[in-house]
C-alpha cells in the first residue's frame, strides 16, 4: 500500500536511526521545505499545547532522547528556537530530521533560525566540514544554508510567549517591526535581524554592547517595556548555555532554554524543554545526555606550540 | 666550520639548493653563497619601516631596561605582548596597519629582544606581569590613556594576568591570541622536544629567516624578515646565530603561565576577544564561557600560531573593529550608555 507520505515517512525512519539521506533526497526535501517556510511569518503564530526547545548543535542522540522524553512528533507539537548545527558530530542528521519533520507535519513543528544557521558561522564551527566529510562535496551544505535564509526568526505562542533564538534589539520596539522586514538573507553582522539571533539578557539595566561581538545585552527594564508594549507574558529564548537547562531572568519576564546536554561533549550541563499545555501552564522537563553508542571520543589534537 | 650549522638546518628544513653540496663533502666545500634573489628575498628589514620610535624604558630603582616599539599618535593604546621566544617586532606588520587609528606599543619582554634585566632567565608569570605593569606606569604614569592589552601565546597569559590584577586603570580591552589553558597544559610535556627539534644554529640571519618560513613557525616572509632577527644572537664561539632566549632553561615557569588561565581570563572585568588559529582548542571553562556569551571568539583560518605575523591585515582589522565596536577612545569608553534607544 502506498501512502502519499510513504517516501517521507521512510526518510524520517532512516533519519531516526541517525542515517543521513542521499544528496538528491536532501535537495528535494529542501525544495519542499522552502515552499513551506517561505509562507511563514517573521513572527510565526503557534498554538498550544507546544513544547519549546533550545539549542541542539548536532547532538543527534540527545535530540532522539528529547523526542523520547517530550513525545514523538506529531504526537507532541514542537517549537525549536534554532542552532541545530555545528559543534556536535551529527549536524547533518539533526538538521535533516528536523526539516523532514517540518515538511511532513508543517502545522506540528516550528523551526526558527539560530545564529548558527548561517553560511559564515557553519564554515567555522563544523557543519561545513561535516557535509564535506559525509557527502564528499559542499552541495548539501549549500542546500541547507540556502534554506536557512527562509527559516522564521521568531514565533508567538498564543499571542503571549514570544520565542526567538537570541533576544531583543534596540531597533525593534514592536512585533510589527519584525513582521515588516525581509528575512531571506544571510544573517547580517549588525542590525535588527542580527540582534534577534545574537542578543542576551543581562543583569544590568538598559542596552549594553554584547561581549560576543554581535547583538546587544538588554536589561530587565527593556524586557518589561517590550512585554508591556506587545502584551506579552514571557520571552522564551535559547542561545546561552545554562547549567540546569533552563534559567529565569528579569523576574520571570525572560527564560533561557538550552537543549544540548553536556554541550560539546564536555560542559557537564543539563538540558531542558518547556511544555506549554492547553491551559498555557508551563512545565520544564530536564534531561541528561543519552547513553552513547559508538560515538567518537572527544580527542583533540595537541597543538604543536605553546610559547 | 659551516658544516655544523648547515647540517642542523638541513635536518629541520626542506633540502635547499645552497647547502645540498654539503651532502657530498661538507667539510671541504664552503656553502655556495646565497643567490642574489634569495639574499634579497630573506633579507632582514628594519623596525623603522613599521614603527615610529624605539625607546628604552628604564624601570626606576631597578637595573631593568625594557625596549619598546611605538607607532601612531592618536587613539587608544594597543599594548602588545609577544609569545615566548618572539619579540615586540612580532607585531610590526600589524602595527603598521593599526597605527593610523590607534597607538601601538610593542615591548620586548624580559629575556627577549633588546630588553635587559637583572635576571633574564626569570620568566615566571609573576615577574613578566610585574614588568608589564612597571613599563606601562613608567611610560604613562597613572592614569594611563585607554589601553587594550594584546597578548600572543605566552604573552597572552601575561596579558590576562595583568588584566586580572586590575592594576592598570583605564584598561578597556583584552585580546588573547591563540592560547587556551587546556590545550597548552596538555602540550607542555612535548615542549622540550619541540624546542629541541627546531633548527638551532644558522650561518646567517637570512638562513634563519628562510628556515622560519620553510620549516619553522611563520608563514609570512615579510613578517619573518622584520621579526626573526630580533629573536637571534650571534654565538662567537660557534660562529653562528642561535636563539636569543634560551627557552629550554625556563621550563620550571611554563606551568605557571597556563595554570588557571581560563578562569582568570573569564574573570577579567573588560571586553575580551580570543583569537584562535583553529576551531577546537577550547577547554571546558572556555566552552561554557563562550556559550554563555562572556567573550568574543574569532577563529582565523589559513594561519599558523603567530596570527599577527601570518595574516597581519586581518589581525589588525579584528583589533580595530573591537576598538570601534566597544567605542574605546583615547581616554576611555566614549559616551558610555549612549546606545540608541527606542523612540518614544
Amino acid at each position: 500500500m502506498s501512502s502519499p507520505h510513504g517516501g517521507l515517512d521512510d526518510q524520517i525512519e532512516r533519519l531516526m536511526q541517525c542515517k543521513p539521506l542521499p544528496e538528491a533526497e536532501v535537495r528535494a526535501l529542501c525544495e519542499k521545505a522552502k515552499e513551506i517556510l517561505m509562507e511563514e511569518s517573521n513572527v510565526q503564530p503557534v498554538r498550544s499545547p507546544v513544547t519549546i526547545c533550545g539549542d541542539i548543535h548536532g547532538q543527534f542522540h540527545d535530540l532522539a532522547e528529547l523526542f523520547r522524553i517530550g513525545g514523538k512528533c506529531p504526537d507532541t507539537n514542537y517549537l525549536f528556537m534554532g542552532d541545530y548545527v555545528d559543534r556536535g558530530y551529527y549536524s547533518v542528521e539533526t538538521v535533516t530530521l528536523l526539516v523532514s519533520l517540518k515538511v511532513r507535519y508543517p502545522q506540528r513543528i516550528t523551526i526558527l533560525r539560530g545564529n548558527h544557521e548561517s553560511r559564515q558561522i557553519t564554515q567555522v564551527y563544523g557543519f561545513y566540514d561535516e557535509c564535506l566529510r559525509k557527502y564528499g562535496n559542499a552541495t548539501v551544505w549549500k542546500t541547507f544554508t540556502d534554506l536557512f535564509d527562509y527559516f522564521p526568526l521568531t514565533a508567538l505562542v498564543e499571542s503571549e510567549i514570544f520565542c526567538l533564538h537570541g533576544g531583543l534589539s534596540p531597533s525593534i520596539e514592536t512585533l510589527d517591526n519584525i513582521r515588516n522586514f525581509d528575512r531571506t538573507q544571510e544573517v547580517p553582522h549588525e542590525g535588527p535581524m542580527c540582534d534577534l539571533l545574537w542578543s542576551d539578557p543581562d543583569d544590568r539595566c538598559g542596552w549594553g554592547i554584547s561581549p560576543r561581538g554581535a547583538g546587544y545585552t538588554f536589561g530587565q527594564d527593556i524586557s518589561e517595556q517590550f512585554n508591556h508594549t506587545n502584551n506579552l507574558r514571557l520571552i522564551a529564548r535559547a542561545h546561552q548555555l545554562v547549567m540546569e537547562g533552563f534559567n529565569w531572568a528579569h523576574e520571570q519576564k525572560v527564560v533561557t532554554i538550552f537543549s544540548a546536554p553536556n554541550y560539546c561533549y564536555r560542559c557537564g550541563n543539563m538540558a531542558s524543554i518547556l511544555e506549554v499545555d492547553d491551559c498555557r501552564e508551563h512545565t520544564f522537563i530536564q534531561f541528561e545526555p543519552a547513553p552513547r553508542r559508538g560515538e567518537p571520543d572527544v580527542t583533540r589534537r595537541t597543538p604543536d606550540y605553546f610559547l | 666550520m659551516e658544516a655544523a650549522p648547515l647540517s642542523s638546518l638541513q635536518e629541520e628544513g626542506e633540502p635547499d639548493e645552497s647547502s645540498s653540496s654539503s651532502a657530498f663533502s661538507a667539510a671541504a666545500v664552503p656553502p655556495r653563497p646565497a643567490t642574489h634573489h634569495s639574499l634579497h628575498k630573506y633579507a632582514p628589514t628594519d623596525w623603522s619601516a613599521y614603527f615610529d620610535e624605539e625607546r628604552p624604558v628604564a624601570i626606576p630603582d631597578t637595573e631593568d631596561v625594557f625596549n619598546v616599539y611605538m607607532a601612531g599618535s592618536e587613539g587608544p593604546v594597543v599594548f602588545c605582548l609577544h609569545g615566548g621566544g618572539y619579540s615586540g617586532l612580532s607585531f610590526a606588520l600589524a602595527a603598521n596597519q593599526i597605527k593610523g587609528k590607534a597607538r601601538v606599543v610593542a615591548m620586548d619582554l624580559r629575556g627577549h629582544g633588546k630588553s635587559s634585566t637583572s635576571d633574564d632567565l626569570d620568566l615566571s608569570i609573576e615577574s613578566l606581569t610585574n614588568d608589564v605593569i612597571a613599563v606601562i606606569r613608567t611610560l604613562y604614569g597613572d592614569p594611563p590613556p585607554a589601553i587594550i592589552l594584546v597578548g600572543h601565546s605566552m604573552g597572552g597569559s601575561v596579558a590576562v594576568h595583568v588584566a586580572a590584577r586590575r592594576a592598570i586603570r583605564n584598561l578597556h580591552g583584552l585580546v588573547v591570541v591563540d592560547v587556551v589553558e587546556g590545550t597548552a597544559m596538555a602540550s607542555l610535556i612535548h615542549m622540550q622536544k619541540i624546542l629541541l627539534n627546531r633548527a638551532q644554529h644558522f650561518p646567517s640571519i637570512e638562513k634563519a629567516i628562510e628556515w622560519s618560513v620553510k620549516g619553522g613557525p611563520l608563514r609570512n616572509i615579510d613578517s619573518a624578515r622584520i621579526s626573526i632577527p630580533s629573536t637571534l644572537k650571534y654565538d662567537e664561539s660557534k660562529e653562528c646565530y642561535t636563539y636569543r632566549t634560551p627557552l629550554e632553561k625556563t621550563e620550571k615557569y611554563w606551568k605557571g603561565w597556563y595554570e588557571g588561565l581560563s578562569d582568570k581570563f573569564l574573570s577579567c572585568p573588560v571586553q575580551k576577544i580570543l583569537l584562535l588559529a583553529g576551531t577546537d582548542r577550547l577547554d571546558r571553562a572556555l566552552t561554557i564561557g563562550q556559550m554563555q556569551g562572556k567573550f568574543q571568539m574569532i577563529v582565523v583560518r589559513h594561519t599558523g600560531h603567530a596570527i599577527q605575523e601570518d595574516v597581519p591585515e586581518e589581525f589588525a582589522s579584528h583589533i580595530l573593529n573591537f576598538i570601534s565596536r566597544n567605542k574605546i577612545g583615547p581616554n576611555g569608553v566614549e559616551i558610555p550608555g549612549l546606545i540608541k534607544k527606542w523612540q518614544h
